[in-house]
């Protein structure tokens, strides 16, 4: 297309600009992490030129970073209200054992719906697809009382089985689309010569699709570690997860807004992270691998 | 082929097998808590004695009398309703911007699948910052067009408190239909746009004629997928406003928890949820078939 320079220009500061906004509020929440009180409560609001400090993550993670850009008041290592180190293992935990989870049943079942024509096929994909309109309220309820029944409240195999129920119709149908794109011939040829549909599997399809699998696991992961409503419902004191504990924040003397953005922000840098790693698939598996790239 | 040849790849071709774990997860934590959920409706907890107590169908009566129910279901189809519409709008308006070979647009792209990574409730966190009426940067930037007075609190003033809760939404969905916008609109074949450019049609037309009905599909995926968490909005409400002030941001997820979980009325809180799941269930399975979307 001939635009002019000038369109071209234009364009390109309006994009930036877009993007500039969206990414505001990512910049701002940063930045009150490094912020002491007095500079988060400011009025007018301060943007940019605030004194650094590390406290606020020192005080969340217990450590002591050893300098402090000029501020001088030490933290206590491994203590204090807003010690948050075992809440992030937490996540770790929880996000981490529900993908493995997820991905173990779905590769399974995706490889099924992929590569076997079966009566009912496409009803079961509707039936999959429909778990992920239940409104998690509508889950969270019954499981509250039914893990009270088996003892599963306020533990990790309780929220792990409930991540990775979660995270299924989302597996399922994202590696489905990835197995159908590896060509079908293969397996034939193989079930000819005899190799197992299980031996085809583990040999030819999982290590053809290695890189869907990956995309699909980030997002599993990313999905149990931003989840809220049931970790906040099926929990009490065993264990809290990051996004439910950034809450508990609010205290009466106000909201210590300097830890939470700290928490906060240790909490999506690598999530970010290992988004960048799958951009390529992303689209895809935001769309539960309805639209390809 | 021989007999045990093909006795063999018909055993292995068994697909249920394979399914096995799936459906057990699946009766475990769908099916079984649905029917828990639909026995829980029909039962209340009664404090004096701590047990259920059957109850019929009082819950469903007391639900079509709730007039703060039939508000929640107003709230939730006012913010499912808003915010789809301004995130289609929006995101579509900012793939077309950013459909381009641009100094840094790649990087641009990257930046946005920012928000889509952020715990809703810390973005709900976030927001509630930005809006503070003390020290808030959308409070300050407001005050300073002169749209807002000083004294009035965004998130605590009923007309505004709403308009709030969306904006958190808005930030972080928008560049979800952006990325899906975009990654449609990379797919678009070229030769249409091409012919209809010699015909002098305008960039408005092209994209009325050729765009919107070439993206359709894409588009119907879209409204699908965020519909469906539209429509179930929890975290937001839980971290900003907690339904208030009054019962002007309470949704119909919120409202169901809330009494569920604050007021221990555990039947009717079942049967608000199961409420929102028959909703969401009808208007999903009718736009797919009316938008004729497939897996």
């Amino acid at each position: 297309m001939n635009q002019s320079a000038f369109a071209r220009t234009t364009r390109t500061i309006a994009g930036w600009a877009v993007v500039g906004l969206f990414f505001f509020p990512i910049y701002f929440w940063t930045s009150v992490a490094f912020r002491n009180a007095k500079d988060i409560f400011n009025w007018p609001p301060i943007f940019f030129d605030f004194q650094p400090t590390v406290r606020n993550f020192e005080q969340v993670f217990g450590i002591s970073l050893g300098f402090d850009f000029g501020n001088q008041e030490a933290v206590t290592p491994g203590g204090g209200n807003f010690y948050m180190a075992p809440r992030l293992w937490d996540s770790i935990v929880v996000a981490s054992l529900s993908t493995v989870l997820a991905i173990a049943v779905a590769t399974l079942a995706s490889y099924a719906l992929s590569r076997m024509a079966f009566r009912g096929r496409h009803q079961f994909v509707s039936w999959v697809l429909s778990t992920r309109m239940m409104p998690p309220v509508a889950v969270a309820i019954p499981m509250f009382f039914i893990f009270k029944q088996f003892n599963l409240l306020d533990t990790y195999t309780g929220v792990i089985l409930v991540h990775a129920l979660m995270n299924l119709p989302l597996a399922v149908l994202l590696l489905k689309s990835f197995f159908d794109d590896i060509p079908a011939e293969i397996d034939e040829s193989a079930l000819l010569d005899g190799a197992s549909r299980w031996t085809i599997f583990r040999r030819i399809v999982l290590p053809m699709a290695k890189g869907g699998i990956a995309a699909t696991a980030v997002l599993c992961f990313i999905f149990s570690w931003t989840e809220f409503l049931f970790v906040l419902t099926l929990t009490q004191t065993g264990l809290k997860t990051v996004p439910v504990v950034s809450s508990t924040f609010v205290t009466s003397i106000g909201t210590a807004w300097g830890n939470m953005a700290a928490l906060g922000a240790a909490a999506i840098v690598p999530a970010f992270i290992v988004i960048l790693l799958v951009q390529r698939h992303l689209v895809r598996g935001l769309t539960m691998g309805s639209l390809k790239q | 082929m021989s007999v045990a040849q093909v006795k063999r790849i018909a055993i292995s071709d068994s697909p249920w097998p394979w399914l096995l774990p799936l459906i057990a997860l699946l009766i475990v934590f769908t099916v079984y808590p649905f029917f828990y959920n639909v026995w829980l409706s029909v039962h209340e907890f009664m404090p004096r004695t701590r047990s259920l107590k059957f109850v019929g169908v009082d819950n469903w009566v007391q639900l079509w009398n709730d007039a703060r129910f039939w508000g929640s279901l107003g709230v939730t189809f006012a913010y499912f309703a808003v915010a789809l519409v301004i995130e289609l709008a929006l995101g579509m308006a900012i793939a077309l911007l950013l459909d381009a070979e641009l100094p840094g647009f790649g990087a641009l792209r990257a930046v946005l699948s920012m928000t889509l990574v952020i715990p809703p409730a810390i973005a709900g966190m976030m927001f509630l910052l930005l809006q503070d009426p003390q020290f808030g940067v959308v409070t300050y930037l407001l005050n300073w067009l002169g749209l807002l007075d000083k004294s009035t609190p965004i998130l605590a003033t009923s007309s505004t408190a709403l308009a709030g809760v969306l904006l958190a939404e808005i930030w972080q969905w928008t560049p979800f239909m952006v990325l899906i916008f975009l990654a449609g609109l990379r797919s678009l074949p070229a030769e249409p746009f091409e012919a209809a450019m010699i015909d002098g049609a305008s960039s408005f037309q092209m994209f009325r004629r050729l765009t919107l009905p070439m993206m359709s599909r894409v588009i119907a995926v879209a409204v699908l997928l965020r519909g469906i968490d539209l429509f179930r909005v929890f975290d937001y409400v839980f971290t900003m406003t907690s339904g208030g002030p009054g019962t002007t941001t309470y949704t119909l997820s919120y409202y169901a928890w809330q009494q569920t979980f604050s007021f221990l009325k555990w039947g009717y809180g079942a049967t608000l949820s199961l409420t929102s799941l028959i909703i969401v269930m009808v208007l999903a399975e009718v736009f797919i078939r009316l938008a004729k979307v497939r897996w």
